[in-house]
Formats: structure tokens, C-alpha cells, sequence
């Protein structure tokens, strides 16, 4: 043993371990959700039930969906802002491929992915290969996929989606609407792919440090391109999910989605640097922002003031989370010992 | 005569726990005072408190016997205290001129100076602290960290009427003549420096006074001509230190070759030709920017050399990214000097930075395995002499000693058998030093070759096995154990010691 071990283990006692913080961060989120969800039968005897609840739960499964993406994008220290153009893409593809029948469904689908995929590739090469900022790359091919799905459709999408499909959407087991149960599935495995598993420790030392990355022997541009490849294609299903929810796709059917998509991610506790991130947490954003806006149009308030209030929850709640006031409520918590 | 600044009872907690308990010391005018302690021991605090970085809980700072209280840099700079800090504070984008000139970069009140006086006034500043190779209008990221530090030591001397704090001002330079020159200058003006640096004859010969912290408190404040070093580190430890003698000096040149390079060339090497052999800790000396980085960044993968060879196992291989480097035959580990941008993941646990080599995962999903990981990590911690109750810490929380720790842990994970380390001891405490040496020598006796290259002689005279002093990009000299000193060390590493003796004897 080195008889120098006393000396420098005192030093470091002082340190506060954040793991802990972040877990308190993540259980506030969810308190939130579920205070304002029962706390809002106090405004009206109509809200505040368990169906108000699946009914949150169901429309916050399309932005828990694109908002992993966004959120293991954001995790590699960048944006993906081609969002709402890969939604409009994936409603696109599914309704002009499925034409209202069955046939072929179990191809069409992994073939919308895959196409989605390539084409966060592309944006990922841009970012890794030609060092253009994730921001540009990602509005640019956002863009050109939006502009795609423009012509090819004479900006007007036809078509329908797979009957199978809109049953999917409306159909429940034990009272639970299909897609929510799709989502708690989606989550469970990418939660655990996002911070139980190799691919995940992967994403996350990319983001913390990408040149001691890249001495840590990672393939740190592979790694950065499959971000942005998983977030294309987790926008794409969002898509199909919608164009079967909506029975039909539009061209602007993803624009509601973007800026959510970013924000459930930074309100969730992610650092919107890089480098630190839980899609339990991003889970807990989306619920939150899909909360509120419902609850904001059951109450009846305009459109206007509803964006307003939203933006004012999510200043409020970024506020919040600050760290300083999670160590404050930690070092609370520890004082009766 | 008063003292120039009196610090008494000095006391700075960061929550719950203490940073600073009860510092005393007293700085005359003119005088080199140094801080002696282990990392930990509030040194860094001290000069945060004294800087304006931080603000202390308690006690009080008094300056030419007025109480003061800096609540910001440029508050402590208008009492005349300026700070040259050991993590560099210099802007990399901007250019010598403007960082040397801010915070007041632009002179001008309506309108911007103009460039060319900008210029001319940083070039004053330049030529007043002798410093005729760096041009102002230089970008600071394109300058080597050597030139980085005197430009901040600059910046420091040029604002410091009162006290000057330098802190590891030496860490990067490869000669101290020129601070120390510029310190004297400016102590015959009455200035005062508080000076910290791990290097103890660094200390004993420009210093007059030194106190030792230890866990936040002073231990006593010592005449430097009146005590030896074990006194010293005994105040500073608690306990007497034991250096180890020098490693095994068998001769290891025999045993098998692991790395091997052939008439290496690339933008600052022009030939070299090494071998390092298994169980061999081969050092490497020289003055800053003779292209050791660039050796060693090449073994690391992060390089690419313009001609030449490397063999890695015998076999021709070339290195194209430290990934390939890792997984050739015997994997080459490179552990860089500048740990904060190239070693860790600071937000990461030090588990999951010393696992990151193979994520200790099971299974085909490669889920990574906690109890198995944290085993992983432990066993490795232990042989870097990492306490295993840090590996829930996130690193970045962690000193400087233990990021050291951690990321030497995480080469000895990778499994590979060559490890290549650019001054691995570099701004760590004694006690970290000596589990470094302890960790390298052990790696060898179990087959494994390191190459070292450090700017401390008296480190590579310890540890080497062999050493090679390289200047000018080439190996000058390659010096056999029994014949390392610091002497023969620094005499090659200011040219080739053939070429001397030559130009010596036509001068005869």
C-alpha cells in the first residue's frame, strides 16, 4: 500500500457525487407531470382523471419517439434539426407505399427506416467527414427532405395508411392503447441502450471529450454518425406512427415536433452541450410538454397564449433544474442525518 | 518594515467540506515566498482566494496592512495582484497582442485602436520581459504550451505591482533562467511573489521563505537556507518520504523487441531510430519542441510520419488512429500530457473512465455489467494506487494526482503492452508520483515496455532503464542506465554531444 494514500484521499471528500442530482432532477419531472395532470381537476371537473392521463400518455408517444433521437444527438454535442422534415417523410413514405392496404406492411416499414437512416447518415458524414456545424447539416438536409417530399407529392400527399395500422392505433389491451404500450417497450430498450450498454458508454464519452474519445480507441465519427442515423429513423417512425394516427400525412404534419423535440431533451436534464443525458429524463420532458399543452387547450386558451405559457414552463423549469438548486435540496435532505 | 500582505486565519469550505482551514502566512516586500504541499492541500484554494477567483469564509487578507477582499480578477488587479495559473487562462483564439492586453484589449474609448497599435503595445510588453521569439500578432492556439506559459507568466509580470502569484509557473518551461531572471527584476522593485511549484530546487533557488500547507492548514512557515528536503516533505506529508532507489538495472536490451522504428520522419523528425525492448522502461529527454510529441503522438496513432518505419512485434505496421494502435500486436497505449482535453470524460464515473477500453459488458447486447465493471476498474485502480471509493466519483470532481490515476488505469485496462507516456507526472503531487513509478516499474517486471518522456531530469534518472535524449528530431544520445545522470542528460540535450566535442576540438 503507498504510504502516500492518506494525503491525497482527504482531498477529494468535498466532492458532491451529481449522479444523485440527476435522479432527483428526473423523479421532479415526473412529479410535475403527474401534479399537473391530477392537480388539474381543481380547474375543471372534466380534467385530472386516469383517461386524461393515457390520453397525455398516448400523444406524447410521437415525441418520445423523435425526441431519443434528438436526444443522442444532442448526447455527441449536436442538434438535429432536419426533425420535422424526417416526420414529414416518414408520413410521406408510408401513405404513398401502403395506399390504404396491408400488403407489403412488414417490408414498407423497415424500408422507410432504412431510407430515414441513410439519410441521417448523410447528415452525419457532413458533421464528422466535412466538419460542417450540426446545425447547417441538419437544416440543410431538413430542407432537401422537406423539398423532396414537396415535389414528389405536388404538395399534396395522397394516400392512406395500412389499415393494420390505424388499428394499431386505436386498438387496447387491458385498456391500454396500443401505442402507449409501444412506447414503454421503446423505452425500456433504449433507455437501456442509452445507459446500460456499450453503445451508450460509446455516445457518452463521445460527447464528454471526442479527443480522449478518440485516444480511448472509439470510433468517434461512426459513432456520431449513427446518432444522427438513429435519430432520422426514430423521427421517420414517429411519422408513420402520426399519418396512421391522422389517417393521412401532410407536408407540415412534423413541424409541432422540432423545437419539443429539443426541448424535452434539455428539460429532461440533458446538458444541450453533450456529454450528459438520460432518456428516462427525456421521457419526463416530453410528458411534461405534452401535459401542459394538452391541459392548456382542454382549458380553452388561444393559441397564442398557449405557446406563451409553454414558453414560460419551459424557462421556469430549465431554471429549476439548475444544479446549484439540486445540490441546495441534497444538502437538505442530508442534514437530519 | 511591514509585511507586504498578511493572511491570517484563512478559511474557504465548498459546502460541507473544507477547503481552506486557518491559513497564516506573511509576505514581505520583495520577497519569494513559496507554498509547499501535496494537491489537496488548499494551494490551489489560496491563490483562487488571493486571485478574486473564490471568496474565503472566514479570515482575512490584509495588504500593506489595509484589509482587502477581492471579489474578481480585475478587482485583485487594481490592488496590484496579478496571477499566472497553473491551467493556462489564456484566450486560443485570439492573438499574443490582445490576450496580453486584456482585459483592456482596446485602448481606444469611441472607437477600436487600431490593430497596428495594439501591436506595438504588446510588442513593448514583450521586449520588456525579454521575450524575442514569440511574435505579438501570433495566434496563442498555434503557439507550443512552453511559449503559452511565458505569455502568461508575461501578462502576469506586466500587472503585478503588489503580488505576483505564480502557480506551477514551471510545469512547461524547459528552462527556468528566464523566470527566474524576470522575477528578480521585478522583486527589486519591491513586488512580492508567492511562488508554488512541486520542483523543490526550483523552490530553493529562487525562494527565500516557504510555508507548508497541509489539508488546508499551515504547518509552519520556514527559513529555505535552515532546512533539508526530508524536513520538508515530512511537513508537507506528515511523515518522512522513501524514495525508492532506481529500478532494476538489469539489462533488458536483450530481451525481445516490442517497437521498433526505422528512420522515422515527419514534420519535426528527421530520422529516427529506436528500439524498445520488453521489459524496459526507456525514458525520453529533451528541451521542449524537439519533436518528442510528435514521436510519441505518432505511437499513439494521432500522428501521421511523412517516411520511415514503424515495427510493432516485429512486423511492419503503421499507425493509423490510436484505435489501430491499441489493437496491433502488442496494442500500443498512449496516455497524452494535457489530461483535461485529451484524457477524461469528466462527466463520466472514474469506473466508467478506466473501463471505457472494454465496458466490462456481457452478453450479445453488450450491456455493461456493473458489479463486473466496477470489479474491473478496482483491480486496476489498485495498481495505480487509486482509492476504490473515488470510482463512483465523476472524474472531473477529482484532483489533478487522481485523473492521473485514472487515466493510467485505463491503459493498463486496454491490455496493451507497450505503454507510451508524455510526462505522466506532469503538475502531480509527490504521493501520485511515487504510485506512478510504482505502477510503471511494476508494468515491466510483467513483460510490458514503457517509453517515458518527462521534463523532470531527476524523474528520468530514477525510473529509465535507458534513456534517450532527442534534439532537433533526432536521437542525440542513447544512455545506458549505469551511466544516466542529470548531468550528462541536460549537457546532450542542448546538442549532440558528437557535434560538440568536434566543433570543440577545431576549436583547438
Amino acid at each position: 500500500m503507498n504510504p502516500f494514500y492518506s494525503v491525497t484521499d482527504k482531498q477529494d471528500t468535498r466532492q458532491a457525487q451529481r449522479l444523485n442530482s440527476t435522479t432527483i432532477a428526473v423523479l421532479t419531472i415526473y412529479g410535475l407531470v403527474v401534479l399537473m395532470i391530477f392537480g388539474s381537476r381543481l380547474v375543471s371537473p372534466s380534467l385530472g382523471g386516469i383517461s386524461q392521463l393515457m390520453n397525455v400518455l398516448y400523444l406524447s408517444s410521437f415525441l418520445v419517439i423523435c425526441a431519443f433521437g434528438q436526444g443522442l444527438v444532442i448526447l455527441v454535442r449536436g442538434l438535429d434539426l432536419s426533425v420535422a422534415s424526417m416526420i414529414t417523410l416518414g408520413g410521406v413514405l408510408s401513405t404513398t407505399f401502403m395506399q390504404g392496404t396491408n400488403e407489403g406492411l412488414y417490408f414498407i416499414i423497415p424500408g422507410i427506416l432504412l431510407i430515414s437512416a441513410l439519410v441521417g447518415v448523410i447528415s452525419g458524414l457532413g458533421v464528422t467527414h466535412l466538419s460542417i456545424p450540426p446545425f447547417i447539416m441538419t437544416m440543410a438536409m431538413g430542407l432537401i427532405v422537406y423539398s423532396v417530399c414537396l415535389g414528389f407529392t405536388e404538395g399534396t400527399p395522397r394516400g392512406f395508411p395500412a389499415p393494420m395500422l390505424n388499428a394499431f392505433m386505436q386498438n387496447k389491451v387491458l385498456g391500454v392503447a396500443l401505442p402507449i404500450l409501444l412506447m414503454l417497450v421503446f423505452i425500456l430498450i433504449f433507455t437501456i441502450l442509452q445507459s446500460y450498454s456499450a453503445f451508450g458508454r460509446k455516445l457518452n464519452a463521445v460527447g464528454n471529450n471526442p479527443d480522449a474519445a478518440n485516444i480511448a480507441g472509439i470510433a468517434v465519427k461512426r459513432m456520431t454518425i449513427s446518432a444522427y442515423a438513429i435519430s432520422a429513423a426514430c423521427s421517420a417512425l414517429a411519422g408513420v406512427l402520426l399519418a396512421a394516427y391522422a389517417n393521412g400525412a401532410t407536408l407540415r404534419m412534423g413541424d409541432d415536433y422540432l423545437l419539443p423535440s429539443i426541448a424535452a431533451v434539455v428539460v429532461g436534464g440533458s446538458s444541450i452541450l453533450g456529454g450528459r443525458g438520460s432518456f428516462l429524463g427525456t421521457v419526463g420532458g416530453a410528458l411534461l410538454l405534452t401535459t401542459l399543452s394538452s391541459m392548456l387547450s382542454a382549458l380553452g386558451v388561444g393559441q397564442g397564449w398557449k405557446t406563451i405559457l409553454e414558453g414560460i414552463v419551459i424557462l421556469v423549469a430549465l431554471i429549476m433544474l439548475r444544479e446549484q438548486i439540486f445540490t441546495g435540496l441534497q444538502s437538505m435532505l442530508k442534514k437530519p442525518n | 518594515m511591514t509585511e507586504r500582505i498578511n493572511i491570517s486565519n484563512l478559511s474557504k469550505r465548498y459546502g460541507a467540506t473544507v477547503a481552506l482551514s486557518g491559513v497564516d502566512m506573511g509576505i514581505w516586500p520583495g520577497e519569494v515566498h513559496a507554498v509547499l504541499g501535496e494537491n489537496g492541500a488548499g494551494k490551489s484554494t489560496l491563490v483562487k482566494i488571493l486571485s478574486g477567483v473564490v471568496s474565503s469564509n472566514a479570515g482575512s487578507i490584509s495588504l500593506d496592512e489595509e484589509i482587502i477582499r477581492p471579489s474578481s480578477i480585475i478587482e485583485a488587479r487594481r490592488w496590484g495582484i496579478a496571477t499566472a495559473f497553473q491551467e493556462l487562462s489564456l484566450i486560443p483564439n485570439m492573438t499574443v497582442a490582445e490576450n496580453l492586453l486584456l482585459p483592456r484589449a482596446s485602448s481606444g474609448r469611441f472607437w477600436p485602436e487600431s490593430k497596428a497599435s495594439i501591436f506595438e503595445r504588446a510588442n513593448e510588453v514583450l521586449i520588456e520581459w525579454e521575450i524575442d521569439d514569440i511574435s505579438s500578432q501570433s495566434i496563442v492556439a498555434d503557439l507550443t504550451l512552453a511559449q503559452r506559459q511565458r505569455i502568461e507568466l508575461v501578462r502576469a509580470l506586466s500587472h503585478a505591482h503588489c503580488l505576483l502569484i505564480l502557480d506551477e509557473p514551471t510545469a512547461a518551461l524547459p528552462d527556468t533562467s528566464w523566470l527566474f531572471r524576470q522575477i528578480r527584476h521585478v522583486t527589486s522593485q519591491g513586488v512580492s511573489v508567492l511562488y508554488i511549484s512541486h520542483r523543490l530546487n526550483e523552490v530553493r533557488e529562487i525562494c527565500q521563505r516557504a510555508t507548508i500547507l497541509r489539508n488546508g492548514a499551515t504547518m509552519g512557515t520556514v527559513d529555505l537556507e535552515g532546512v533539508d528536503d526530508e524536513d520538508i516533505f515530512s511537513m508537507m506529508v506528515g511523515h518522512e518520504s522513501s524514495h525508492k532507489n532506481k529500478a532494476s538495472q538489469e539489462n533488458a536490451t536483450n530481451k525481445e523487441v516490442l517497437l521498433e522504428t526505422d528512420q522515422l520522419a515527419s514534420k519535426m523528425l528527421k530520422g529516427i531510430n529506436l528500439k524498445l525492448h520488453a521489459g524496459e522502461i526507456l525514458g525520453v529527454a529533451g528541451l521542449e519542441g524537439q519533436g518528442q510529441q510528435e514521436l510519441f503522438r505518432i505511437f499513439g496513432g494521432l500522428h501521421k510520419p511523412k517516411s520511415g518505419e514503424i515495427k510493432v512485434g516485429n512486423k511492419v505496421t503503421s499507425l493509423n488512429s490510436p484505435r489501430q494502435a491499441l489493437r496491433v500486436n502488442p496494442g500500443i497505449a498512449f496516455v497524452p500530457e494535457e489530461r483535461k482535453t485529451e484524457g477524461i470524460f469528466p462527466s463520466l464515473s472514474a469506473a466508467a473512465n478506466i473501463s471505457i477500453p472494454n465496458f466490462a459488458t456481457t452478453g450479445w447486447a453488450k450491456i455493461v455489467n456493473g458489479r463486473l465493471e466496477r470489479h474491473l476498474a478496482a483491480e486496476a485502480a489498485s495498481q495505480v494506487g487509486l482509492s476504490t471509493r473515488y470510482l463512483d466519483f465523476e472524474v472531473g470532481n477529482l484532483s489533478g494526482g487522481n485523473q492521473q490515476k485514472v487515466l493510467l488505469a485505463r491503459a493498463l485496462m486496454t491490455g496493451a503492452k507497450i505503454l507510451v507516456l508524455f510526462d505522466p507526472t506532469r503538475g502531480v503531487d509527490v504521493g501520485t508520483k511515487q504510485s506512478i513509478y510504482a505502477m510503471m516499474r511494476h508494468f515491466v517486471d510483467q513483460g510490458g515496455a514503457i517509453i517515458f518522456y518527462s521534463s523532470e531530469l531527476s524523474e528520468l534518472v530514477q525510473l529509465s532503464s535507458r534513456c534517450l535524449v532527442v534534439y532537433d528530431g533526432l536521437i542525440t544520445d542513447d544512455v545506458a542506465a549505469n551511466e544516466i545522470s542529470e548531468e550528462r542528460l541536460l549537457a546532450s540535450a542542448h546538442g549532440p554531444v558528437n557535434a560538440r566535442k568536434e566543433s570543440i576540438q577545431e576549436a583547438v
